[in-house]
Parts: C-alpha cells; sequence; structure tokens
C-alpha cells in the first residue's frame, strides 16, 4: 500500500517536472522563469532541513483538524443518521453547507483570531469536514436490512448495535473516505498557512512565492507530496489492520 | 380463530392494479400452515402486512392474543465480525439454552456453529437465521423461503423437529414446493392471481408428523386440489 502509493506520487511528480522542463527548453525560457535540473538539485540540498520542519508543521495540523474532522462527522453523521426531523434537518443542512465553497470564510476567521495555530486548525478542519460528514451520513443513514431486520423485529436493535453493523458493512467505504479526507486536512493546512500563520509549509510556499523562486515551490511540493503519500498510506494500513482484527 | 384476514386491500403505491382486494382467510389452529401459490401474487406482502411490517393497506387483521409476531426470511444475514455460535448465543436467553442446543443437533449445524455466516454454504446459512427466530419468544413465526437451498431431507426432518417442539406456536411456511407444503402444512392458503385482484382459497394438507405415513393417493390429491386451486 505504502510503497504504491510513494511509487505513484514520484511517477506523477517526475511526469510533471519533465512536461515543466520540456516546456523550458522546447521555449528557451531563462532559469529565473523555470530553474534547470542543476539549480532545483542545490536548492534542494539547501532547503531540506528547513523544509522537512515545516512540512511536519503542517502535517501536524493537517493530522489534528482530521482527527477532530472525524470524531465531529462520526458524532453528527450517528446523530443524524435517523429518519427524524432532527435527521433530515441535519443532512439538509451537511449538504447546504457543502455547497459553499469553505475556503471563503478563510479571511474571516483570520481577521478574528489573526496569525497562529488556532486559525490553520480551524481552516483546516472546517475543509476537511464537511465533505467527510455527507460521506459519513450516507454511510451511517443506509440500512443493511438484511442484517438489521431480526435485531428490529425482535426488538434487539440499539443505535450502537445498528452503528456496529453499519460501520462493519461499510468498513472499505469508511477507510476509503479518511483516507482522502488526509488529502483536504493537508489542503485545508497548507490554505490556513497561506492566509493565517506565520510557519508551516504553505507559509514557506508563500515566501517563495513572492520571491519568484519556483525551485523552492517544486521542492516544497515535493515534500508534501511524499509526507501525504506516507501519511494515507499509514491510514490506508490502519484500516486494513483494524479490519483484520475485527474479522479474524 | 387464531389469525383471520377480512377484505384485505392492498395497492402499492404508483401502480394501477391492486395486489388485492377482498382478501379474506382465516387460520383456526395452531400449528404448520402455509401461504403457497406463484411468485408475485403477493405471498410475502401478505406476511408482512400480518406481522405488521407492510402499512397502507385496507381491511382487518385479527391476531387473536397473539402478540409477538415475527416474519423471517431467506436472504438474511448475521453480522461478519463474530461467529455464528456467538451470535445465537448473545441473542438466546438463558431459559432456552437447552433448546438452543437441541435445535443446533436437530439441524445439522453443531460443527458448524464456529464459524462465520459468510463461511457456511447457503443452506447452512438458512438454517442458522431460521434457528434464531426459533430461540425467541413468539406465537407466530412467518418462514418466507427460510429453508432454501436446503436438501429435501433435511428440509423435513427440520420441519417434524419444528412440529415436535413447538406444538402450540403458529407458523405460516412460504414455499413453491407443491410436494412439501402438501406434505408437511396442515392448511394451505393458495393464492389464486385474476385480473381483479388476488384471492385465496384454503386447502386442507397432509400435516405429516414424525412416527407417522403419509399415503401416496392422499399426497397427490391434495397436490391435484393446490393445482387446481392455484
Amino acid at each position: 500500500m505504502l510503497h504504491r502509493r510513494i511509487s505513484q506520487f514520484l511517477i506523477i511528480y517526475f511526469t510533471g517536472l519533465a512536461i515543466l522542463l520540456s516546456i523550458k527548453y522546447v521555449l528557451n525560457l531563462s532559469d529565473y522563469v523555470i530553474p534547470c535540473p542543476a539549480d532545483i538539485g542545490t536548492t534542494f540540498l539547501q532547503v531540506f532541513p528547513m523544509y522537512s520542519s515545516d512540512v511536519m508543521d503542517t502535517l501536524s495540523v493537517a493530522v489534528i483538524s482530521q482527527v477532530l474532522s472525524i470524531c465531529l462527522a462520526f458524532l453528527v453523521g450517528i446523530i443524524g443518521r435517523r429518519t427524524t426531523w432532527f435527521g433530515s434537518f441535519v443532512k439538509v443542512a451537511a449538504y447546504n453547507i457543502q455547497a459553499y465553497p469553505i475556503v471563503a470564510l478563510a479571511p474571516i476567521i483570520f481577521i478574528l483570531l489573526g496569525d497562529g495555530f488556532l486559525p490553520r486548525l480551524l481552516i483546516a478542519t472546517m475543509i476537511c469536514y464537511f465533505p467527510l460528514l455527507l460521506s459519513v451520513l450516507g454511510i451511517m443513514s443506509q440500512p443493511i436490512t438484511d442484517i438489521e431486520h431480526f435485531y428490529r423485529v425482535t426488538g434487539r436493535m440499539r443505535w450502537q448495535l445498528e452503528v456496529k453493523i453499519r460501520a462493519y458493512e461499510n468498513m472499505n467505504k469508511l477507510t476509503t473516505v479518511i483516507v482522502g479526507s488526509a488529502t483536504l486536512a493537508m489542503a485545508g493546512a497548507i490554505v490556513g498557512e497561506f492566509i493565517a500563520a506565520d510557519s508551516g509549509i504553505g507559509y514557506s510556499i508563500r515566501i517563495a512565492l513572492y520571491q519568484s523562486d519556483l525551485s523552492r515551490i517544486l521542492i516544497a511540493l515535493f515534500m508534501i507530496g511524499i509526507s501525504i503519500s506516507l501519511y494515507q498510506g499509514l491510514l490506508e494500513w490502519s484500516g486494513y489492520l483494524a479490519k483484520k482484527k475485527w474479522t479474524d | 380463530m387464531i389469525l383471520e384476514g377480512r377484505n384485505i386491500g392492498l395497492r402499492y403505491p404508483n401502480t394501477d392494479n391492486c395486489l388485492f382486494e377482498n382478501l379474506s382467510f382465516k387460520i383456526t389452529e395452531p400449528g404448520f400452515h402455509a401461504l403457497f401459490g406463484a411468485s408475485g401474487v403477493g405471498k410475502t406482502s401478505l406476511a408482512k402486512i400480518i406481522t405488521g411490517d407492510l402499512k397502507g393497506f385496507s381491511g382487518e387483521i385479527k391476531t387473536g392474543d397473539m402478540d409477538d409476531l415475527l416474519y423471517s426470511y431467506n436472504l438474511e444475514r448475521l453480522p461478519g465480525w463474530s461467529s455464528v455460535g456467538n451470535h445465537l448465543a448473545k441473542i438466546t436467553s438463558p431459559s432456552h439454552q437447552d433448546l438452543m442446543d437441541e435445535i443446533i443437533d436437530a439441524f445439522g449445524l453443531r460443527e458448524h456453529i464456529r464459524l462465520r455466516f459468510s463461511e457456511l454454504s447457503l443452506g447452512q446459512q438458512n438454517r442458522i437465521n431460521l434457528i434464531r427466530y426459533l430461540l425467541q419468544d413468539f406465537q407466530l413465526l412467518i418462514m418466507d423461503e427460510s429453508l432454501a437451498n436446503v436438501d429435501e431431507l433435511t428440509r423435513e426432518r427440520i420441519i417434524l423437529k419444528i412440529k415436535d417442539l413447538f406444538p402450540e406456536r403458529l407458523f405460516l411456511y412460504i414455499s413453491h414446493n407443491i410436494i412439501e407444503v402438501s406434505r408437511c402444512c396442515d392448511e394451505i392458503l393458495v393464492f389464486r392471481s385474476l385480473h381483479n385482484g388476488t384471492r385465496t382459497v384454503s386447502v386442507k394438507g397432509q400435516n405429516h408428523k414424525t412416527g407417522q405415513t403419509v399415503e401416496k393417493e392422499d399426497l397427490e390429491l391434495t397436490m391435484l386440489e393446490i393445482m387446481h386451486a392455484s
């Protein structure tokens, strides 16, 4: 799993880089616009320690925001799975809020909270949470009739059992959704750092952008890609272990 | 009378035709009875109406003093996180432990209770599903194709065992096997599909019990009656 994710990322990254360098050489662009491979290598050696620390900083925000989003999405998903007025209200509200680009609210958070850890966390959580909520709501609202029927007609159904049945039957879907939400959490954290932070890889990209330093941006993208691939691989592996433990 | 339906009418939403109109039936004794008829005539719908799982019908269902009415069907599954033995143990009250052991042996599943549901054959899955219903407190159990994919000999053995163990309970067995229904069931409600809805005709079955034999001529007569009625 981990190996596959990293190799897929490397293929995509180096294909993109090759296309960029082809454009440079075909159009005879200067190193200032698109740096040559040697410049990229030199910059890599220079910024690697600093960017490693920045990526870890961003990843930690992404992980915390994802954990918060998962907990909140499961809580609301479990409450909202019922066909009561409250369940319907939660679903409609989630669909409507999902339709709104949450990232557009980020400046408001910046104005209210300023720079720092909390606005980054809040922006990342908001970006990660709503798509996750919709998936969890969809999964938890869908009855597994052929299993649940017996417990329902014999009066043995409890909400814990209902959630357990639905989670077990949709374990693969849930794992995929959680793995996918890691990308959203990372994207949210980086967006937060673009707008409202004084640390993290998003902040470093912003500085590189002001300096028009494409080498640094390319290296930042490389390190973001590697770290998110590792994290997603770890999540997939955890999902696999959880399922194995549940079924053995 | 322990179960009676009067003038039952049912039309599914967004359809022009009534599935039932003025359908009436009466079962006066406990025992093993059947709903028999071609696919789509409404056996399952009537079963769900009786147990209260299907609403929106007209007419009246009288269940007398029966409170616990259960509907089971052959596509049900048990959760996969534990063995079927563990699941059975969890849904069986302590007073039914001996009954559980007896039924597991009688149904030929002793060697399989350590397995998970997905590891069983279709016939074994259906038998396990039926066992968990038999271990509940019920007055009426509807068995909708509950012994599908089980071989004929085992099916007959199971039905005879159910009759021995629960002589005072009411069973409604839905099956397409005319020989089995004719041989094992007491009252057979044969569903007849007409242009203006389904009617039922009651045919007396051979109600085969442990230690009794069924004459071939009597069985054939019952089967002929059912074929004429359907």
